[in-house]
């Protein structure tokens, strides 16, 4: 009965050999730098960020929605960290309340995305749009529009320690994508967002709340984002204004890669991971390689479109 | 005068869809200032032979002839321009636009690169001045009532000179007085020499504004008669439904027990003082035409639509029914009529979808156990007899009968007391009908209770013990077994919708 298949895990398959090809390339191609752990390590530290926000995208891609207040999501949370721990602040809070409150607030942004999508009828594009430019301005108010600098001197060293060789960053972003891939797939909030994003009045039909769980999944969300931001942080030692300005697209383009469809019902946290990992390593190789890094993005930009292509022609394939 | 020349010619006409023969060998003609009437029970092949003629499906053998020629490829564009126009039930129009530019749509009158609006305002507001219709023709569509809406499609069909002018239930949505505007409307084509099919349930407006009559059945040809050889809705009736039933329908009979769900004095949208009642083992059949408020009845009782005022009570005891959670857990199902709209979760798979109302038998402590649930979907694949390749085939993959039965298949597990169908069998083979049967059989078996609603009466009368007859939304009349008979119910389901008197002679 445990037959492995379906189309998810087909995807799935085939980033997992995408990402083989072009490692063994890079790693001809460098000469072997690539493989080297430093460069791995890096790989990991950089995708992490990006890969913990996708894994919030992943849920609002999965309802057929969007959410592009993440990036602002992200610098408000690393920002309210600053502010409330700075020593050259008036606050100097323990940090751990700070991180407490700086995904509390993150949280609550979520929350009334979630509002304004399923009670205030906004398409989720509208929606996140006017809250992206809410919070990014919420972000340079609250801090004039400086780096806040002076938080404090564990937070800061987290961005630099490893665990088992592995970074601290790359395995807050491991652990996430494990527990939430577990969530998705075995609890009942996993199965009520297949459910909405597949069909959302036969899933009120059987009974799901939907506003209960709309609200849930754009909340966690941006708790997602929140939990990035924190990460930001620590790597920049400091509140940034502009931090995670334009993340919501890497963390779009890594959902949709990873083989979610934008039209709802389709999509896993593993092939998102898989996703942020495929757009790291191109920038990476690309780096050593010495590739013009406007070129890459080029090439990242073409890669995207060919993903929802494959995904669009995949589809009308199945529907004849 | 009207001429006699042929206008329309439909020569063997046959369709199938995938699980029913839609129509069989129709043959129609219709001539030039004619107004025909096309009558027949839901699923007659009405709608089907009008999307042939209109070019929205292909027929697949038969001849279309039109104007003595023969249209070889039809389509919604070669048949506009040969002069074929329909009026839907639904609105076709851009509704953000105004009046004029509606009429205007893709043929602007311009100076130069310039829309020449005065023109178009001029025009337009000419041609409903002749049509008797007073709308401002700068307003938006949006803006204007439903019947105003209603009206501005008609005048715009008919500002276009067609030939022929289908109208598929025009009347539902009109005032009585838009009606009669609407009927000299019609009067006026034929003084033209224009062809008319008109489509309708109200037998007596049929007879009002037609000229014949093409009866339709089961999607083979009735007859064609003309409205002084039918002389009055009596004789039309019997055409339409006389059929012996066939031998497919197996009904269990199971002793019939206490109440287990009764609605009291329920009101909403489009349903008044409903009045219904179930017993365990028992089939209550709902026949009401498309539009009475059947499904709008279900809906409330299941709690998917709020309703206004009534009660609803489940064993005894009423229950609050705010959403579909609350009368689940009360011990109601309900199968909706759109199965694909409301039924399925068409990307996920066969499992995910039995499942989806029954995961709390597959989970310890919050955690799914897919062994078990992949058991639990297979038990119900294997007694269904479901055609999948294994239970993780997406539902998007399977046949719609076979979609049907998965939805089925969810219910049987979740196995309330009462469930209520609504249209189980539309658009599904007559084999997998045998087997859906078969399964009412077993839910009345354990003593549960079934809500069957049917527009197709074969079905309901050989199953149902009692029927309640929905008409414009409200009871009509509630039939026993032993009243059981098409005509009678058809007439019940027409009773307000057909002139007071009349149902007072024909009931």
């Amino acid at each position: 009965m445990a037959k492995k298949g379906g189309r998810r895990a087909f995807a799935e398959r085939n980033l997992l050999i995408i990402i083989i090809i072009m490692a063994i390339f890079l790693s001809i191609a460098t000469k072997g730098n690539f493989y080297s752990w430093e460069n791995i390590s890096n790989l990991l530290r950089q995708s992490s960020i990006n890969g913990v926000v996708a894994i919030g995208m992943t849920l609002i891609i999965i309802t057929g929605g969007i959410d592009l207040s993440v990036g602002s999501i992200v610098g408000l949370s690393g920002m309210t960290y600053a502010i409330l721990t700075s020593n050259r602040g008036e606050i100097q809070m323990s940090s751990g309340l700070a991180i407490l409150i700086s995904l509390g607030i993150a949280a609550l942004i979520g929350l009334a995305n979630g509002v304004a999508v399923h009670d205030g009828k906004v398409p989720p594009f509208i929606a996140t749009l006017g809250m992206m430019t809410l919070v990014r301005g919420l972000v340079m108010y609250v801090s004039s529009g400086r780096m806040i600098t002076g938080i404090p001197m564990g937070f800061r060293q987290f961005s630099v320690a490893t665990f088992l060789n592995i970074p601290a960053l790359a395995w807050i972003w491991i652990i996430l994508a494990i527990f939430m891939s577990f969530v998705l797939k075995y609890t009942m909030f996993g199965r009520n967002l297949y459910a909405i994003g597949s069909n959302k009045e036969a899933a009120r039909l059987s009974g799901i709340n939907i506003r209960l769980n709309m609200y849930s999944f754009y909340t966690v969300a941006a708790l997602f984002s929140g939990i990035a931001g924190l990460m930001l942080a620590t790597r920049m030692a400091a509140g940034v204004p502009t931090g995670g300005q334009g993340y919501e697209l890497d963390a779009i383009a890594s959902v949709v890669i990873g083989g979610a469809s934008l039209s709802g019902g389709v999509g896993t946290v593993f092939g998102t991971a898989l996703g942020a990992l495929i757009i790291q390593t191109m920038r990476n190789g690309g780096n050593l390689l010495g590739v013009d890094p406007f070129i890459m993005q080029i090439i990242i930009g073409a890669l995207i479109i060919l993903a929802v292509f494959f995904d669009q022609y995949l589809k009308g394939r199945r529907e004849g | 005068m009207s001429s006699k020349k042929e206008v329309l010619r439909l020569e063997d006409i046959c369709k199938s869809f995938p699980a029913v023969q839609a129509l069989d060998q129709v043959n129609m003609s219709i001539s030039a200032g004619e107004v025909r009437g096309l009558v027949g029970e839901n699923g007659a092949g009405k709608s089907t032979l009008i999307k042939i003629v209109t070019g929205a499906y292909d027929k697949d053998s038969g001849k279309i002839i039109f104007e003595g020629n023969e249209i070889v490829r039809n389509s919604p564009i070669v048949s506009k321009k040969l002069g074929i126009y329909a009026v839907y039930q639904d609105v076709m129009i851009a509704p953000d636009l105004s009046v004029a530019e509606n009429f205007f749509l893709g043929n602007q009158p311009k100076r130069g690169l310039i829309i020449d609006w005065g023109k178009m305002y001029e025009e337009s507001e000419e041609f409903l001045r002749d049509m008797e219709l007073e709308i401002d023709v700068k307003r938006n569509i949006r803006e204007l009532s439903v019947a105003e809406g209603r009206m501005v499609t008609i005048a715009k069909c008919l500002w276009q000179e067609p030939k022929l002018v289908i109208f598929d239930e025009p009347t539902a949505v009109l005032t009585q007085n838009e009606t009669q505007i609407l009927f000299r409307i019609i009067r006026d084509l034929k003084e033209r020499g224009i062809a008319v099919i008109y489509i309708s349930h109200n037998l007596e407006e049929v007879f009002d504004v037609c000229d014949t009559v093409t009866v339709l059945k089961d999607g083979k040809l009735v007859g064609t008669y003309t409205v002084p050889e039918l002389e009055s809705v009596d004789k039309l009736i019997p055409l339409m439904v006389g059929r012996p039933i066939e031998e497919m329908y197996y009904k269990k009979e199971v002793e019939i027990g206490p109440e287990l769900l009764r609605v009291e004095n329920l009101s909403g949208k489009r349903f008044r003082n409903i009045e219904i009642n179930v017993r365990a083992g028992e089939i209550l059949g709902v026949f009401g035409l498309v539009g009475s408020g059947r499904t709008e009845i279900a809906r409330a009782i299941y709690g998917a639509d709020r309703f206004d005022e009534g009660k609803i009570v489940v064993n005894g005891q009423e229950i609050l029914v705010k959403r579909p959670k609350d009368s689940l857990s009360s011990g109601l199902g309900y199968l909706p009529e759109d199965r694909k709209n409301q039924g399925i979760f068409p990307q996920q798979d066969v499992e995910f979808n039995i499942n989806v109302i029954n995961l709390d038998k597959v989970m310890r402590a919050g955690i799914i156990d897919y062994s078990k649930a992949y058991q639990q979907a297979q038990d119900y694949v294997d007694k269904l007899s479901i055609k999948v390749g294994s239970v993780r085939q997406r539902l998007s993959e399977l046949s719609g009968g076979n979609q049907q039965k998965v939805v089925i298949a969810r219910w049987l597990c979740k196995n309330p007391n009462i469930l209520i169908f609504d249209e189980p069998t539309t658009g599904i083979d007559v084999g997998t009908k045998v087997e859906i049967y078969k399964l009412f059989g077993e839910i009345l078996d354990q003593g549960k209770g079934i809500i069957l609603i049917s527009s197709y009466l074969p079905e309901l009368i050989s199953l149902s013990d009692r029927i309640i007859v929905i008409s414009n939304g409200e009871v009509a009349g509630e039939v026993e077994k032993e009243d059981f008979s098409e005509e009678y119910l058809l007439r019940l389901a027409m009773k307000n919708i057909l002139n007071k008197e009349k149902v007072q002679e024909a009931v």
